[in-house]
């Protein structure tokens, strides 16, 4: 009979700890939520290499909350401790506490794992380390051969400050609406840096809404950029770019860092190791490292910060009215940001007498190098012969760096 | 009120307009400002950059007024303008000669031939390059 009751209890037990019994709905919409961001991510590939981490973040965090439970200390009486522990034997001592008179010990519960790998996007770690892998992956060449592109690049920043004025009169707080306006920068770590320093709390939302719209950057854009330009423009073909040296490429990285480090000290860390990353790459004198920070410390950094930023969206946080009007403004951001960079690119095209093909100019918004492509497929679309990409990597390369810019001033605003 | 307290206080309606345009006014121009001033420097250092480089071109002119002919491996080349192809294909012509190309600047080498290499040692050449790129000390 023992037995049985035991067996009873014991399956009781596992049933009451079972994901069936302790989660709410919120979390079941959550796992719902991250089964299309699966399907995205697999079946439409959109983004795959942060989606699919950040989805089944989501999934684990929503099925097992305490994946992400953050350490506690329990203080357990010292007779009943004693009863169950040998503390001669024992190799790890506990402190004791005295409380009104009677000793306790002060056992410490550790964390769920993706608590711990979360430090590293709590503390501002892995968004410039991705930065140093992006900067070892990317060619400034285009915008070193074409400066004009910076314009563009700074231009599509302007949507980040729409968004700011949209989210203070939706009722966000300042740092809130800092932290949502920098979605228009396209841009997933730097979005994750700013959120991390003026908003934690809304982490969850921002990455989720940022890396969607970076995802869905060929969807989105397209609309805007035919509805602001003519046929004749979008046929534009753009001269050749010049040659650019290797020393250039050397000097280039060392240039934006020291200027941007002095102006703009909030912006170091991400421009730092951007510039970083670039110069292991065009120096040519540290392949190696160049590499490894290229393919495995990016790599390992996008596994630990996609799926510790999909596990920020625990249910009962996510759903929630908020998360409906940042997902929104993000999208406002956004679109704001890809017309700005049209609008300048053709000004641009006025004043340089029709060299310029305004569709260069959506590939300010950072997402390198989606939008870039993306300026290249519907330049093609009129113009088959047309090759815009290489043009457009210019003003795209520049939206990092002014995208990382614009979260320097708005930390150094708001922070 | 200054910014700071703005941030601290609740905002009222003339607090959310304000720091609306402060934000905006102090970004829009920060942004574009820096943005604009690395727009000169790259211009200037380019001009620097091209101007060094031409002087030491119109040193070394004579040097380079006589083509370099990048002879390869190949056995016999058998005329002048067509390249001995040793059965690789177009494409991989294409790309080796758009690599000396870029490499030695255009129209100053021709390729006289090319050549499949043979392994040496169970690696290919890729291969050894490979382990010589794995293996090479900081």
């Amino acid at each position: 009979m023992e037995i049985i009751n035991g067996f009873f209890e014991g399956v009781t037990g596992l049933l009451q700890s079972s994901g069936f019994v302790s989660i709410s709905w919120q979390n079941y919409v959550m796992i719902g939520i991250s089964f299309v961001l699966l399907y995205l991510a697999i079946g439409k590939e959109y983004e795959p290499l942060i989606l699919l981490p950040l989805a089944f973040g989501m999934l684990l965090v929503n099925l097992c909350p305490g994946i992400m439970g953050a350490p506690t200390t329990e203080f357990v009486p010292e007779a009943e401790y004693l009863k169950t522990h040998d503390v001669t034997t024992q190799s790890v001592q506990y402190a004791v506490t005295v409380i009104d008179g009677q000793r306790f010990y002060s056992v410490p519960e550790y964390g769920g794992l993706l608590y711990y790998l979360y430090q590293g996007v709590k503390m501002g770690i892995y968004p410039p380390l991705i930065f140093l892998g992006i900067g070892a992956m990317t060619d400034f060449g285009p915008l070193i051969a074409n400066p004009k592109s910076f314009i563009l690049g700074a231009a599509a920043q302007i949507g980040i400050f729409i968004t700011f004025i949209g989210a203070i009169f939706l009722g966000f707080k300042s740092k809130e609406a800092g932290a949502i306006g920098i979605i228009g920068g396209a841009d997933g770590p730097t979005a994750i840096f700013v959120t991390t320093k003026l908003a934690p709390d809304l982490l969850g939302p921002i990455a989720v809404a940022a890396y969607s719209y970076m995802a869905l950057v060929p969807i989105i854009q397209p609309p805007i950029m035919k509805l602001v330009t003519t046929k004749k423009e979008r046929m534009i073909k753009m001269e050749q770019l010049r040659p650019v040296s290797k020393l250039e490429k050397i000097i280039f990285p060392i240039v934006v860092t020291v200027l941007v480090a002095l102006l703009l000290p909030d912006a170091a860390p991400l421009v730092g190791m951007l510039m970083l990353g670039n110069l292991m790459k065009e120096s040519g004198v540290v392949d190696r490292i160049a590499k490894t920070a290229q393919n495995e410390l990016m790599n390992i950094v996008t596994i630990f910060l996609g799926t510790t930023v999909g596990a920020t969206a625990k249910g009962a946080v996510f759903l929630q009215l908020g998360t409906i009007k940042i997902i929104v403004l993000g999208l406002i951001a956004f679109c704001f940001g890809t017309l700005f960079g049209v609008l300048f690119a053709k000004l641009m095209s006025v004043l340089d007498h029709g060299k310029t093909n305004p569709l260069i100019g959506s590939a300010g918004v950072s997402a390198v190098p989606m939008a870039a492509r993306v300026s290249q497929k519907v330049g093609q679309l009129d113009n088959p012969t047309n090759y815009l990409l290489m043009h457009a990597m210019g003003p795209n390369v520049a939206g990092v760096i002014g995208s990382a810019v614009a979260a320097g001033v708005l930390i150094s605003l708001l922070g | 009120m200054d910014i700071k307290s703005i941030l601290a206080a609740t905002l009222s309606f003339g607090d959310k307009v304000s720091i609306s345009l402060t934000t905006l006014l102090t970004g829009f121009a920060v942004v574009f400002s820096v943005l604009i001033l690395l727009i000169v420097i790259i211009i200037i250092l380019g001009k620097v950059i091209s101007t060094a480089q031409n002087k030491s071109k119109k040193n070394s002119s004579e040097v380079e007024k006589k083509p370099v002919t990048v002879k390869t491996q190949s056995p016999k080349p058998t005329t002048a303008k067509k390249i001995t192809s040793d059965g690789i294909p177009e494409e991989i012509i294409a790309v080796i000669a758009a690599a000396v190309d870029s490499t030695y600047g255009t129209g100053k080498v021709r390729i006289a031939g090319i050549k499949k290499s043979r392994s040496y040692g169970g690696r290919s050449a890729w291969g050894q390059a490979g382990v010589m790129n794995n293996t090479r000390p900081f």
